[in-house]
């Protein structure tokens, strides 16, 4: 099978982001730049998928010369091959221009292997932006199946099988290849690299691609803000327990909790 | 096709056994609010089978005329596509959807459609200047982005518990039903529906939630999270370090790749505070935190915190609470 990835890269989501008081933007000076916690999922699953049954993983992401060390650590845990849309404004795109954006690449991309893809996997969502549409938008952008929250995927007789998550459990789906699938967190984890991989990964090529360009976005910022502050309310401690626990109730039925 | 000059508040009514969600009954009660500030009117659309009773809901929770659209079971396909049929007959200014799964999944599609903008998590929802102001989270919740959507109509998916629903008995409206054409191209099938949960948890609509975290330290420990929720008629909830350790199944997920909930009160035993957890829960009514880790971040948004072992804490937690209920 013929195996795409689209990856975001994202400020490390285990950082508490705040926003820098002088420019009143989200301060990312400094963060660490990762894959996006979904699309790392998404690769792990592919490169089972491609363990099982054979094929070809690919990753493409859309950014700066920066990102390509994101694709060079996708190459580093079962990605063969990486391209890079070069375009440093990325983030001030909307879902529909990275839909259109990446529908544009994996047209350039197909041509340039000769080959199309079978399955095309996102993240189900980023964890800065979280709009949770990008690959919604890519499957209507090109009309194909489009599956979100997505946890399982095999190959079955003239396409796939997939699971997909849903409040009280998940639904067993089939559909026609090819195919576009957003990936919620399976019940493994993503490999990590070894030196070997990561050694063989820093030396393989990222082909570049051209974005579209004058995009336009279907929003616009007014204002960026912080949440208003939650007031800290009373901290017991204390040698017993029971003392602690005594008075954290009269504090409570004070304010009728209890 | 693109809607312009629109008018009017459509809302997506998601039904579970013929009854709206919660969430869906909430963007109605503030579309009512939008709409009036607006002189426009608010427009439900239910489709299923059997929806009269949920109409009539609709109607009370703020939506002036209900649309039902029969359809035998769900495809998210088929309902995008029913969505923007009716948006483009009625050309409403603005489409309103629940922060459900099926929302997030529906809403993209007919924005895609439509040629328009979807903002997704919308916590809140103003008017400046004649345009509507989308407040979002970005970043985990710990920044908020403030945005208009140029396209028409601007279509958003309400967080739950963002706002409050009020069901009013003596409101009125209109009921009635469109037959709706869609064209069942079945790109996607559905083979089979798992229920795996036994009951289903309701987090977004309960008054209290006892959550647990990986301080908890092991599935024998986590029973005593339950034993406090039992306690106070409360509903279990859990971060994600406890999913992944399997002690509590992933439904009762608080957090940002969880549930947002908003309840009266909210227990948090070992739960250190991440930013991922937090912001699905910081819109509580009143938060308490056990910790043993004084310097814990959950302590910042606590209105009441104890520091000390959750599991030595609870057991005494639940003696005091089932005293002063027997008073």
């Amino acid at each position: 099978m013929e195996l795409l990835v689209c990856i975001k890269q994202v400020p490390d989501d285990s950082v508490e982001i705040s926003l820098d008081p002088v420019s009143k933007t989200p301060a990312l000076q400094g963060v660490t730049p990762v894959v996006n916690a979904f699309d790392t999922y998404a690769l792990e699953m592919a490169a089972r998928l491609k363990e099982a049954h054979g094929g070809e993983i690919t990753v493409v992401s859309i950014g700066g010369e920066d990102v390509k060390n994101s694709l060079k650590n996708c190459l580093a845990v079962g990605a063969d091959n990486a391209y890079l849309v070069k375009e440093e404004a990325a983030f001030s795109h909307d879902p529909a221009g990275i839909a259109k954006t990446l529908k544009k690449a994996i047209g350039e991309i197909e041509k340039d292997r000769g080959k199309p893809f079978d399955l095309i996997f996102c993240g189900k969502e980023s964890t800065d932006y979280a709009s949770s549409q990008v690959g919604l938008f890519l499957g209507e952008e090109s009309s194909l199946p489009v599956a979100a929250n997505v946890i399982s995927v095999e190959p079955v007789e003239g396409g796939i099988k997939l699971k997909q998550e849903t409040e009280e459990g998940y639904r067993v789906m089939e559909a026609a290849l090819p195919c576009v699938v957003t990936i919620q967190k399976p019940n493994y984890d993503p490999r990590y690299p070894t030196i070997k991989s990561k050694m063989a990964a820093r030396k393989k090529e990222i082909t570049e691609l051209s974005p579209i360009e004058n995009l336009e976005s279907q929003f616009k910022v007014l204002q960026i803000l912080e949440p208003p502050k939650r007031a800290a309310g009373v901290k017991i401690k204390g040698d017993n327990i029971q003392e602690a626990v005594t008075e954290a109730m009269s504090v409570m039925t004070k304010a009728r909790i209890f | 096709m693109s809607v312009s000059g629109g008018k009017n508040i459509m809302v997506y009514v998601e039904t579970v056994s013929q009854s709206p969600v919660s969430g869906a009954l909430e963007v109605l009660s503030k579309a009512h609010k939008l709409a009036a500030d607006r002189g426009e009117k608010v427009i439900a659309v239910l489709i299923g089978m059997d929806l009269e009773e949920a109409a009539r809901t609709s109607i009370l929770a703020g939506a002036d005329q209900a649309i039902m659209v029969k359809r035998e079971t769900y495809d998210m396909e088929v309902f995008g596509e029913v969505l923007t049929k009716l948006a483009e007959k009625y050309r409403p200014s603005l489409i309103l959807s629940a922060g459900t799964l099926a929302g997030k999944d529906i809403m993209p599609m007919v924005a895609c459609r439509l040629h328009t903008g979807c903002a997704v998590d919308v916590m809140d929802i103003t008017e400046t200047d004649g345009q509507l102001v989308f407040t979002c989270p970005v970043y985990g919740g710990t920044v908020l982005n403030q945005l208009i959507i140029t396209g028409t109509p601007a279509i958003g998916v309400v967080r739950s518990g963002a706002f409050a629903k009020e069901l009013i008995s003596e409101r009125t409206g209109e009921i009635l039903e469109e037959k709706v054409e869609t064209e069942d191209t079945n790109r996607l099938k559905i083979i089979d529906v798992v229920k795996e949960m036994a009951e289903a948890v309701n987090l977004e609509e309960a008054e209290v939630i006892v959550s647990g975290g990986r301080g908890m330290g092991s599935l024998e420990n986590f029973k005593l999270v339950e034993q406090l929720a039992e306690a106070c008629h409360g509903v279990v909830g859990a971060t994600r370090p406890a999913i992944e350790a399997e002690w509590v199944p992933r439904s009762h997920q608080v957090g940002q790749s969880g549930k947002i909930v908003a309840p009266k009160l909210y227990i948090a035993c070992g739960i250190s505070g991440a930013t991922q957890h937090v912001s699905g829960m910081i819109g509580s009514g009143y938060i308490v935190a056990i910790n043993k880790d004084e310097d814990a971040p959950v302590f910042d948004i606590a209105d009441v915190g104890i520091v000390g072992d959750a599991v030595k804490v609870i057991p005494l937690l639940i003696e005091e609470i089932k005293r002063i209920s027997s008073r």
